[in-house]
């Protein structure tokens, strides 16, 4: 396994779209160490790997589709009230095309 | 304070007797908002234009409460106390609150929580520190921060708080009230930000078990915009609650309880755990038994870990529509990868960015099973456990914390404080999305602090019943925060 490093963090961090500070890297990274720890003592727990993963709280949960019929729509000017540029009903949006 | 400091059937008596009227309360808790806000910087907005409602039959009627600014409100700022939404107004309300609304509860603000729930100190927020109104030196935990400051202030009777990991249960406990978050799915959470959705719980701080009950009955409800709520109309949690405990079975956990397990425990560590087998006495006089277990510790001592992996992934998930260009301050730059960017980096704290770094990593195809996968199978482990523990129990009872609320200067969203178990148990709930109430039971250092009871899934009317008993042994129902100086 490859230590998490203060190269890998920056690139994380980029490809999340976010800048950090160097004081931030160094807390990633020092609270990263604690869940390594961790985990090394959870895999040392017996037979870990046969157990299933959870992942979400209520295993007994049953879902239930509705009909695939049509309803009520949020208004398209409630939508888009948020948006800092709009322009016929549409998000104004910047371009993405290089 | 006239009425603001008097219990949800209190003040339905004298709304419905026209000794007093919803305009008054209203006004009342108007004015304590501000002066709150002036001492503890507990709010985000003040609806200064709270309207009056009808008082009904509903109990809520005409009463006010706040919102957490996590609950998406239509018309009203929601901004999840963090700068990348804090202009964003919802073009929707949360189900929960229009259930509130449709009980014509009228909501008077909106409060502080640590950036969309994730942090414990109620020091994130975009609008800075709450702090704790028993003592200003010190922290209300968090998230639910706010929320937990005005009740406990007597703002108003009620407010409703979010809990991914405790944060609703541990600011209950820090700020001398009750915190209650129901069984998963019993409150919709559509229109709550989500941060962690399988650990997501909607919850209400409230100043006694019998508010808790009457709140959640009008919050809940099957909704057909979270396909995770479930019918509960079976369910009367404030019609349960008969006081009838005799014979109910309650169990601790020695790894987590005993003194000593902690050889180098503070003055008010000590003092807590001591209160706690105190309390513990008083609940068998109540005709409850309640035994000590075991659970392996170290599964015990994989909590934090497993919630920080798991919340971590989840929130990097469900945080990446924060790009500012739908919704949220814009940033300028020649092209909108700048943008996102330069939003993201100003918009979040340290808190959160280090977080999604995290969350990133473990979700990695490389990392994934190390690290994802296996939190998750500790987290089956630890609920299997729980479970086990409900097959003998009506419930666990815990101590709350390590002590009453900690040091604002001492105050650290790093993992080295949460890896203490004492600090960190009450996520089991949140893994196994079990009923779980904390009640203030005592005072150390003149500061409260906290005890919970924590039940099987869809179990909440008897582990309301529970801690309405217990609470019925002490003097803390109800009870308002008095500033303390220790000197």
């Amino acid at each position: 396994m490859k230590k998490f490093t203060e190269e890998m963090v920056i690139d994380y961090a980029d490809k999340l779209l976010i800048g950090l500070t160097d004081d931030e890297v160094k807390m990633v990274l020092d609270e990263f160490e604690i869940i390594d720890k961790n985990i090394d003592i959870i895999n040392t727990i017996s037979d870990i790997e046969k157990v299933e993963p959870m992942t979400h709280c209520l295993d007994d949960f049953k879902y239930s589709l509705r009909e695939d019929i049509a309803e009520e729509s949020i208004d398209i000017d409630d939508l888009l009230s948020n948006c800092k540029e709009t322009a016929n009903r549409e998000v104004k949006v910047p371009k993405v095309v290089e | 304070m006239k009425y603001m400091n008097k219990s949800i059937e209190e003040l339905h008596e004298l709304l419905v007797n026209k000794e007093v009227t919803s305009k008054e309360l209203i006004e009342e808790s108007i004015e304590l908002s501000k002066k709150v806000q002036g001492e503890c910087n507990a709010f985000v907005t003040i609806l200064e234009d709270a309207k009056e409602q009808e008082v009904t039959d509903n109990l809520l009627s005409g009463i006010p409460y706040g919102i957490k600014d996590n609950y998406s409100t239509k018309g009203i700022l929601s901004t999840g106390s963090s700068n990348t939404l804090k202009d964003y107004v919802p073009f929707f309300t949360a189900t929960a609150i229009k259930n509130l609304e449709k009980a014509n509860a009228v909501a008077v603000n909106k409060t502080v929580l640590d950036e969309f729930g994730m942090g414990g100190t109620g020091t994130t927020g975009h609008t800075g520190t709450v702090l704790n109104p028993w003592d200003k030196t010190r922290m209300c935990a968090g998230s639910s921060s706010g929320s937990a400051c005005a009740v406990a202030s007597g703002v108003y009777p009620y407010a409703t708080g979010s809990d991914t990991g405790d944060s609703i249960r541990k600011p209950a406990a820090y700020c001398g009230i009750v915190g209650y978050k129901p069984t998963y799915g019993m409150i919709s959470r559509y229109g709550l930000f989500a941060f962690a959705s399988s650990l997501d719980h909607c919850g209400v701080l409230t100043r006694s078990v019998k508010d808790a009950a009457i709140v959640t009955d009008n919050m809940k409800g099957i909704d057909k915009n979270d396909m995770t709520t479930w019918d509960s109309s079976n369910i009367n949690l404030y019609k349960s609650l008969t006081g009838n405990v005799k014979g109910k079975k309650l169990c601790y956990i020695k790894e987590i309880c005993n003194l000593e397990n902690y050889p180098n425990r503070s003055e008010e560590l000590n003092n807590h755990l001591v209160n706690f087998f105190n309390v513990i006495e008083k609940v068998k006089e109540l005709g409850i038994e309640v035994e000590e277990v075991s659970i392996d510790k170290t599964l015990l001592n994989a909590i934090p870990s497993t919630y920080v992996v798991i919340s971590c992934a989840e929130a990097t998930s469900n945080m990446s529509n924060l790009t500012g260009i739908v919704f949220g301050p814009r940033e300028d730059a020649n092209n909108y990868i700048d943008m996102i960017k330069n939003y993201r980096t100003k918009g979040f704290s340290s808190l959160i960015k280090r977080r999604f770094v995290i969350g990133s990593y473990v979700l990695q195809s490389q990392n994934k099973d190390r690290y994802f996968h296996n939190a998750q199978r500790v987290r089956r482990l630890l609920v299997d456990e729980w479970n086990k523990l409900f097959e003998s129990y009506d419930g666990v009872i815990l101590p709350v914390g390590s002590g009453p609320a900690l040091k604002l200067d001492n105050s650290s969203n790093n993992l080295d404080k949460e890896t203490q178990l004492l600090e960190e148990h009450l996520q089991v709930g949140n893994y196994g999305g079990f009923p779980s109430i904390t009640i203030p039971d005592g005072f150390v250092s003149n500061l409260p602090v906290g005890i919970n009871i924590t039940g099987k899934c869809y179990d909440d009317e008897n582990v309301l019943n529970i801690a309405y008993a217990i609470e019925s042994t002490m003097e803390y129902k109800n009870q308002i925060a008095k500033e303390v100086n220790n000197g």
